[in-house]
Formats: structure tokens, C-alpha cells, sequence
């Protein structure tokens, strides 16, 4: 979140953001070498913008919110950057880290009644067509499963990560990964029944 | 299901999300956002030198002419939180300043910056001004066009109507929330109260009451919420419902019986048949309340801004009420209706 504090435009991890437009011309350690703040910015959203919107869509399920999700957290690694004039090995795994962060922060912070989903469908799916519906439903159920549950699921399926990345990027043991994703897939089976295990 | 399915349902998903291109506009329009009052100050700073050299240039006599050519310069000052809410809801500390707010509640665009100001306290007791002092303030800054779609589309309340409110007590929060755009500033009022009762004004413009709830959220979160899909469920209204039944520029049709029935076109004669009944302000209570098989709710949505619900009661006086208008008879409308119900 930015906030305003007296004299001067500060992230709220007090990485001054302001300064970039003020003094377009300094320059920065970024991917190894030297690049203009404005060009860095650039390349940051080039390079992994749009991959990390996916991800953050996978988290939110909704559009706004995952771009409001990578525009902080590109703001905040941008001013972590400009701080340390230098920019980590793997850019994109500490944006993505930065991005699971943020969700994790502000959704702690949302209404647990604010996310309302359609109800499942019934599950006696015997067709092709109703598998569709199926799907449709477990995208569903995704969105109402816990913030971390989520996050971990994303991560394994999607992002393809191992139990142990996972646990690096959450900042957790293993052996809660392993915990969230059962208790995850757990509430997912119960709710789908797919076709293939009605066969 | 197994692993695979997980991953195919996301593979599935993943076009959906926005694009990069989107977000390197958002960033550099949240970076100018962010700093745009040091380019104000420096932009007054540079008009005020140039200013005394021309005078002293021109020998202090500026002309007709020059002074034609230099309009004064807009100065838009940051708004600050009042430490008091120091009137009867709804209240809000100044009119608005070089934007309007006489025809919308809040100029229908994308405001620079949003403060958000939170007083807490009792809609029921001794909850005189002096109990409403600021409990907080943030700064809003996620999902701004929402925000602004949202409160430039909120239906007029009509002076000297009344409307019915139940008598819960509870906890009420009254917010102020300050626009700040490039020309001007407009405080909005949003109360979020246990009967949904006390509307929104900018000063000039009184709403009805339907923010309160988006705006507790907002000051959580930071971020405006998304405009919930259109449901068959009571709704505020929109703009221009007091001029119209059905205000211009509806693009969807949602009819409510015991379900939902979505219809996308051919609406266009339901509408002319809404609006060519004659009309007058007030409330729409049905009564005696009939049993009738011709009971709908009608819900118009619109490309921007919240949709307009329509309840159609056959045997009701009034017939027909949209929130603020009410026609006594439904005329033509009932058998569009059906029409259109078994058509689809």
C-alpha cells in the first residue's frame, strides 16, 4: 500500500518511489549491468509482468485484483532494488515471492464474507458437457479454498514447484506445505466428482 | 479428480488474466499518482519565477493582452481528514471544488487520489456531532475506475420524498471520502449502518443510500471492490431513474421469478412500454398485497455504472416501481414480459 508522509512520496516499506520521476537520469545496478530507473521499471513488467499476472489471477480469480497484486509488488522490489542498487539472481522468483506476499497480506485483511460463489452444481455427471460443468465448478471451489491453500496449490500445479521451493517461497516447513495442499485437495474432492471416478 | 485435472482447470483459466501491457500503464499512471503534487509545486514554482520576471520585464504593467494569455494556474490542495464529522449524516466538510457536483455525486472519472476517512460510533443513543470524531484515514488505491463507476452513476434521492427504513440500532461508521482530481477536489459522504438508510451527498447532490457497505470494505482493504454480478436480490438503482423507469443505454435484460433469466437483446419494446406509462415520484409498497402469478423483478444492467431494478407487480398499486418512480398500471409490459419469459 502507498501512503503519503510528510516531505516526500514513500513506499510504505519506505522505499522512496517518488524520486525515479524526480531525477529520471540516475542510474541502477539491474540484471547485471547499469540501466536508467524508467527503463528498469520497463524491463521489470517486460520481462516477467505478464507471467506473474497469470499467477496472480490463479490466487485472486479476479482481474483487477491480480493487477492491483503486481503492481505492488513490482513497486515494492522496484524500491528494494533502488535502495540495494542491485537486483537478485533469480528476478522473477523474488517478484513472484513478493506478489504470494502480498496476497497473503492484504487478503488477511479482506472480510471472510466478501468472496460469495456460486453454489456446486449436483454431481451426477455422466456426459462430456457435464464434465465441463464439473470444471467450471472446481475453478470455483478453487476461489473459496484458504488464501494459503490456495497459494500452495497454485504454486505445485501451476507454477510446478516443488514441496520445498514451496515451503522456501512461503517462508514454511515442508510438512506444512504437504498439510495445506491435503487439506486443500481434501475440500476439493469432496465437492467434484469427476467422471472418471464415477467409471 | 487427480493432479492433472488441477493443472488442466488452471491452464484453462489463464488467458483470463489481464496482460503486461495493462499493468505498465496502471504503474506509470500509480508513479505519477503518487507524485503529482511535487509536479504541482514545482509547476507553481517555475509559473510564480516566470511571472515576476515578466513583470519586472514589462515594467509591472502587464497588459489586456497578457493578461488574456495567462489564465491563472488550477491549484488543487490535498485534502486532509477533518478530525470531526461535525454534522447530521449525511455531511460533508466543503462543496466541491472546481469540478461539478450538482448532476453526479462525483465527476464520472478516474479521480487521481483517494482519502478515505473513517468516524465510528452508535446510530442509536446520544450520538450527537461530537461523538463522530475520526477514527482513521487511508489512502485508497486499488480499483479507482470502480470507484469512480460506481459513485458517478448513484441514483438522486428526490427531496422531500420519504422512503421506508426499519429502526435496528448498531454500529455506524460514516466515511468521508476525498477525490482528488487534476482540476479540483469533491468530498463524498458513504454511511455503512445497520438499516442502509442514510444516503451519500457530495454537498450539492444527495444519493441514495447504497455505498456504505463498499465503502467499509474499501477502508479495509485499500482497494474499491468489484461491482458484485447482477442477482436477483434488491438493489439502490442508478442515475436517472427518476427521470426514466428505465434510464437510456440499458444493455442487458436479467427477469427474476423463481429464478434468473438473462436476456442479452430484443428488450427494447419492454422498455418503451416501461417508460411511455405515466409516472409519479413516491414509494411503492404494495398494497393489499394480491397473490398473482405475474411477480417480477426486473434488473437492467448497463455497460457503466450499477443497474436499475424494477419491480412489476400485476394487481398492486402501484404496478410498476423502479426505487424512486411508480406507475400505477403495467399496461403493455406484463404480456412483453411473458413474451419474452417464454421465449427464452
Amino acid at each position: 500500500m502507498i501512503s503519503l508522509s510528510t516531505g516526500s512520496v514513500r513506499h510504505k516499506s519506505g522505499a522512496a518511489i517518488g524520486q525515479a520521476t524526480r531525477s529520471p537520469g540516475r542510474r541502477i545496478l539491474m540484471g547485471g549491468g547499469a540501466v536508467e530507473v524508467d527503463e528498469a521499471l520497463s524491463s521489470l513488467v517486460a520481462d516477467s509482468g505478464d507471467r506473474l499476472l497469470r499467477v496472480a489471477y490463479q490466487l485472486t480469480h479476479e482481474r483487477a485484483a491480480a493487477q492491483d497484486l503486481v503492481q505492488e509488488a513490482i513497486l515494492r522490489v522496484y524500491g528494494s532494488i533502488r535502495r540495494r542498487h542491485h537486483s537478485p539472481d533469480d528476478l522473477y522468483a523474488y517478484l513472484r515471492r513478493a506478489v504470494l506476499n502480498e496476497f497473503l497480506r492484504t487478503r488477511r485483511l479482506r472480510s471472510s464474507t466478501e468472496l460469495v460463489t456460486d453454489s456446486m452444481p449436483a454431481t451426477t455427471v455422466v456426459g462430456v458437457e457435464e464434465a465441463v460443468v464439473d470444471r467450471a465448478a472446481l475453478w470455483g471451489r478453487l476461489a473459496e479454498l484458504s488464501e494459503r491453500q490456495r497459494a500452495v496449490l497454485v504454486l505445485r500445479h501451476y507454477e510446478r514447484l516443488t514441496d520445498s521451493e514451496i515451503a522456501e517461497v512461503l517462508g514454511c516447513r515442508q510438512s506444512t506445505v504437504r498439510s495445506l495442499a491435503m487439506r486443500g485437495l481434501v475440500a476439493l474432492r469432496s465437492a467434484v466428482v469427476f467422471e472418471e471416478e464415477r467409471e | 479428480m487427480n493432479d492433472d485435472d488441477i493443472a488442466a482447470v488452471m491452464a484453462e483459466h489463464e488467458h483470463e488474466a489481464p496482460n503486461a501491457d495493462d499493468l505498465l500503464t496502471g504503474l506509470r499512471s500509480r508513479r505519477r499518482r503518487h507524485g503529482w503534487w511535487y509536479a504541482a509545486a514545482a509547476a507553481l514554482l517555475v509559473i510564480g519565477v516566470l511571472s515576476g520576471v515578466w513583470a519586472v520585464v514589462s515594467g509591472g504593467k502587464p497588459t489586456a493582452k497578457r493578461l488574456a494569455v495567462t489564465s491563472p494556474p488550477v491549484v488543487v490542495a490535498p485534502l486532509s481528514c477533518p478530525t470531526k464529522y461535525a454534522g447530521p449524516t449525511p455531511w460533508v466538510p466543503a462543496k466541491p471544488r472546481g469540478v461539478s457536483g450538482n448532476s453526479r455525486l462525483a465527476p464520472n472519472e478516474t479521480p487521481k487520489s483517494v482519502l478515505m476517512c473513517a468516524y465510528k460510533g452508535s446510530n442509536s443513543g446520544d450520538y450527537s456531532v461530537s461523538h463522530w470524531a475520526l477514527a482513521g484515514k487511508r489512502y485508497v488505491t486499488g480499483n479507482l475506475a470502480g470507484l469512480a463507476d460506481e459513485l458517478a452513476w448513484q441514483p438522486r434521492k428526490v427531496l422531500g420524498e420519504d422512503y421506508v427504513c426499519g429502526a435496528v440500532g448498531g454500529i455506524q461508521t460514516n466515511y468521508l471520502i476525498g477525490l482528488t482530481y487534476s482540476r479540483g477536489t469533491i468530498w463524498v459522504s458513504a454511511s455503512d449502518e445497520p438499516n442502509h438508510c442514510v444516503g451519500g451527498t457530495n454537498g450539492e447532490f444527495i444519493a441514495l443510500p447504497s455505498t456504505g457497505v463498499d465503502a467499509t470494505k474499501a477502508f479495509t482493504t485499500g482497494r474499491w471492490p468489484d461491482r458484485a454480478p447482477i442477482s436477483c436480490r434488491p438493489d439502490a438503482g442508478r442515475l436517472g431513474q427518476d427521470i426514466a423507469m428505465v434510464p437510456p443505454g440499458a444493455v442487458s435484460l436479467t427477469i427474476c421469478t423463481d429464478r434468473a433469466h438473462t436476456i442479452k437483446s430484443d428488450f427494447g419494446k419492454l422498455v418503451s412500454a416501461l417508460n411511455s406509462r405515466p409516472t409519479d415520484l413516491g414509494r411503492g409498497v404494495c398494497s393489499p398485497s394480491p397473490k398473482t402469478d405475474d411477480e417480477y423483478q426486473l434488473i437492467f444492467g448497463y455497460r457503466q455504472g450499477p443497474p436499475v431494478s424494477i419491480n412489476v407487480y400485476k394487481g398492486c398499486f402501484p404496478e410498476v416501481y423502479n426505487g424512486t418512480l411508480k406507475a400505477e398500471k403495467a399496461g403493455s409490459a406484463i404480456p412483453i414480459i411473458r413474451q419474452l419469459l417464454g421465449r427464452h
